[in-house]
């Protein structure tokens, strides 16, 4: 499963990085969590609510499923203008 | 005429506008807006450069949506906005609004929505280079608070 990041946490981890999610998949909650703990500095911004999860250009909430095979995005607060 | 655009490239405010005012017609009021990188942080440290994080396809969109919205709100025959990417130094244009309008309190109006809305909205991360370090910055209340005017 392809992941990628946007802003702070872009520059921090990588802009994509590639995992391996449970055979069953898993849902967008416990995507944070699995993540938390491969990036244990970033944990408190990957389980915040302010960083939204985004998959096929669209936002996604945490009980949403994902599995091998997707992309999913990570966007932390936006700052534009 | 509604268009917007983003672009890694300077932005000369002044050929935007001109730009822009040569495709009117009968319109009354125009009004534009030039967002310029600040040379200083809210510490006062100087500023290297600015960092603007996008994304390939949903910052356009998220640019689109809002002037389109503008379209529908306000009585305007003609909007554009122009945001940069990428790097952008002290004293450079960020981003460019221009609205035109019979009269002029939609074209104000239109310009002070879009304005608004890009820096809450717009699908774009911004980070500032200082002497003392690199910070993401996030919207702040008072952004928010603007925002909220449009809500009802």
């Amino acid at each position: 499963m392809d992941i990628l990041f946007f802003g702070k946490l872009g520059d921090r981890i990588g802009r994509e990085v590639s995992i391996e999610p449970p055979p069953a998949g898993c849902t967008v909650r416990e995507l944070r969590q699995l993540l938390a703990s491969l990036y244990p500095d970033s944990a408190e911004e990957l389980t915040s609510p302010s960083l939204k999860a985004c998959v096929d250009d669209a936002l996604v909430a945490d009980d949403f499923r994902v599995g091998a095979g997707r992309t999913v995005e990570f966007f932390p607060p936006l700052s534009g203008g | 005429m509604i268009d917007s655009r983003l672009t890694d490239l300077p932005i000369d405010p002044t050929d935007e506008l001109s730009r822009f005012m040569a495709k009117l017609a009968d319109e009354g009021a125009v009004v534009s807006f030039a967002g310029i990188a600040r040379p200083r942080t809210r510490d006062g440290v100087d500023v290297e450069k600015m960092f603007l994080d996008h994304h390939p396809r949903l910052t356009q969109r998220s640019i689109d949506d809002i002037v389109q919205a503008a379209s529908r709100r306000f009585a305007v025959s003609a909007i554009t906005a122009v945001h940069r990417f990428g790097a952008v130094s002290p004293g450079e244009t960020i981003v460019f609004v221009a609205a035109a309008s019979l009269h002029r309190r939609a074209a104000f109006e239109a310009a002070d929505y879009v304005m608004d809305r890009l820096k809450t909205d717009a699908i774009f991360w911004k980070r500032e280079d200082s002497v003392d370090g690199s910070r993401w910055i996030e919207p702040t209340d008072a952004d928010r608070a603007e925002r909220a005017r449009w809500s009802e």
